[in-house]
């Protein structure tokens, strides 16, 4: 185990260890990834027996034309809850602009790009070291910039698959069965890049609850985010 | 010598003699049964071919009693051997037994039982029929056996292949009108075409089975697939037969095949063939008539989707295959997902097994 720099006061007993924490995540910023996560489960949950209709298992969820027409109106509050959020997420960043108080840590920099070059090299044994990362890397900010491009996708296709009739009053025909290709696809590319990407990093690589706690510890600063550490 | 050569003889005289009686009888059969036969008609005719012979039932109603001895050879049955008694079975000598049928009606829902002898097969799907269902409502006008297919003079019903919706339509008269004008009518009857549909290709035969029902509805879109994906038949009139298989990707279609596969029997709203195409009334898209003429589209669609707009119809795409010029938006989809899709799954599982193989091996290096 690696010694911890210990601020005073000295612990009373040797074997206790002071963990610094370092705070990531603010309490609305953990509050909007769990309504998030809780959307997109139930989106997903919803959404993939409706697509996959003539499987086994879609039609045991969906045994009756009413189950099917509740799996709908979940599917329709669930995508309601996720607008809401997407709403609030774009509401905050505009009035952080507007008062200049946006964190910019989260837009893409081309030190990201460098950051991915490095580390491709160093994962095929190229360079011996990580590069050093600032307070998010560049995977963190792929997952928060591939999910903004996912779910405006599949936000602005879903609303036009729910009210097809308003949306041709504008726009011509065709986007209709445009949107319904890009839903269904989407849906499924996001899932592929959320149980792929997403969840190796936070599970696998190392299980980061900082999103849930709001915290990171010493370590961890120190491992993963040593720019800002 | 004498005797050696009659001992020699004797099979041969045994197989002619043993040939000539089974020939005989042979001969004798025959000609027995054509004479019968001739007898049985001739005898009857004898008073039968009087076009003046008629009863006069307990309603009031006439009963003509002439058989046209010209036609009557003619029938299916009379060639064959099948004579008057077989339908006829208690009048067997002269005087008759007495006609105890009040109205014709009740003397020919009586009559047509005795088809069932030699058809018992179709004679039997009659009686799941809902021309049976009408007789049991109470209709006795529902058709038997025999009003459709005649009676002394039963003819192939199918020869010519026009004569299907004519017999139909001797109930069925508005059905049978618009069917006619309809491309499939007219192409019937302009140019006897062999392929297109009468009323017994899409209503069955003997059996046939409530037009209007769940079920009948859920399997209306196979039914029109059973020509129309048919690639050799549809290549002959220059069609489509893709036409099935874009709608079963279509919303329609797909909602229609859940309905199918899971709840044949509960009604569902989405649109079938014979929805948009019409039923005995289906026209060429072309014709400026045609309910799917892109002039008259727009209604169409607005009977299930009330007060939509004029883009409404560009939505469409159940016959035609993504293209450019048709469907450019989903073009570009399709298009882009080709492409985006299995480069997100490429991209992510080589980084993560990168990662995944450079994390093993730093720990294995470290536990060295």
């Amino acid at each position: 185990m690696t010694s911890q720099s210990v601020p005073t006061p000295p612990s009373p007993a040797n074997n206790v260890k002071l963990v610094r924490t370092f705070p990531r995540f603010s309490v609305s910023q953990r509050w909007e990834h769990a309504l998030l996560l809780l959307s997109i489960a139930i989106l997903l949950l919803t959404g993939l027996p409706q697509k996959y209709n003539t499987s086994t298992w879609s039609q045991a969820i969906i045994s009756t034309p009413e189950r099917l027409y509740i799996i709908q109106q979940v599917h329709h509050i669930a995508a309601l809850l996720l607008t809401a959020l997407v709403i609030y997420h774009l509401g905050n960043a505009l009035s952080l602009i507007f008062r200049r108080k946006l964190p910019g840590d989260i837009l893409p920099t081309g030190q990201d790009i460098k950051d991915a070059w490095n580390m491709l090299l160093y994962l095929i044994f190229i360079k011996k070291q990580k590069p050093a990362f600032g307070k998010y890397n560049f995977e963190q900010k792929v997952t928060y910039w591939f999910l903004f491009f996912s779910i405006s996708i599949m936000g602005i296709s879903g609303y036009v698959m729910w009210f097809p009739e308003a949306v041709t009053r504008i726009l011509p025909g065709g986007v209709i069965p445009a949107a319904i290709m890009a839903h269904s696809t989407e849906a499924i590319v996001t899932l592929i890049f959320i149980v792929l990407w997403h969840f190796y990093h936070v599970h696998l690589e190392r299980l980061n609850l900082s999103i849930f706690s709001g915290w990171l510890n010493e370590e961890d600063m120190h491992t993963y985010h040593s720019l800002e550490y | 010598m004498m005797k050696h050569t009659a001992y020699l003889k004797l099979p041969v005289v045994i197989l002619v003699s043993g040939f000539t009686i089974l020939a005989s009888f042979f001969w004798f059969r025959t000609s027995q049964a054509s004479e019968r036969n001739q007898q049985t008609e001739e005898y009857c005719l004898s008073c039968h071919s009087n076009p003046e012979l008629e009863m006069t039932l307990p309603s009031g109603e006439v009963l003509p009693l002439y058989v046209n001895p010209e036609k009557l050879p003619e029938s299916v049955h009379s060639p064959n051997g099948i004579e008057c008694e077989a339908c006829h079975t208690e009048i067997t000598t002269y005087p008759h037994p007495p006609i105890e049928y009040e109205t014709r009606r009740e003397l020919s829902r009586s009559y047509y039982a005795a088809c069932q002898k030699c058809h018992p097969d179709n004679y039997t799907k009659t009686l799941d029929s809902m021309h049976a269902q009408a007789a049991e409502a109470g209709n006795l006008d529902a058709p038997v056996c025999t009003d459709c297919h005649g009676t002394h003079y039963i003819q192939p019903p199918d020869e010519p292949r026009t004569l299907i919706p004519s017999t139909c339509g001797n109930c069925h008269t508005t059905e049978y009108s618009v069917y006619q004008s309809s491309i499939h009518g007219n192409a019937l009857v302009q140019e006897s075409n062999p392929d297109v549909p009468v009323c017994t290709t899409c209503h069955g035969v003997h059996n046939i089975q409530d037009p209007t029902t769940q079920q009948f509805r859920i399997d209306e879109p196979d039914l029109c697939a059973s020509c129309h994906a048919d690639p050799e038949m549809m290549s002959k009139y220059g069609l489509s037969a893709d036409v099935y298989s874009l709608y079963n990707l279509s919303w329609h279609g797909v909602d229609v095949s859940v309905y199918e596969a899971r709840w044949p029997t509960i009604q569902h709203q989405s649109a079938i063939c014979t929805d948009c195409h019409g039923i005995h009334d289906i026209l060429s898209p072309d014709d400026p008539n045609s309910s799917v003429n892109p002039a008259n589209l727009l209604v169409t669609c607005q009977k299930c989707h009330p007060g939509v707009g004029p883009n409404w119809t560009g939505a469409w795409t159940g016959h035609y295959e993504v293209s450019l010029e048709r469907t450019p938006f989903l073009y570009y989809v399709d298009l882009f997902y080709t492409y985006f899709a299995p480069a997100v799954l490429w991209a992510c599982g080589i980084y993560v097994a990168l990662q995944f193989i450079r994390f093993m091996a730093d720990r294995a290096r470290r536990s060295l």
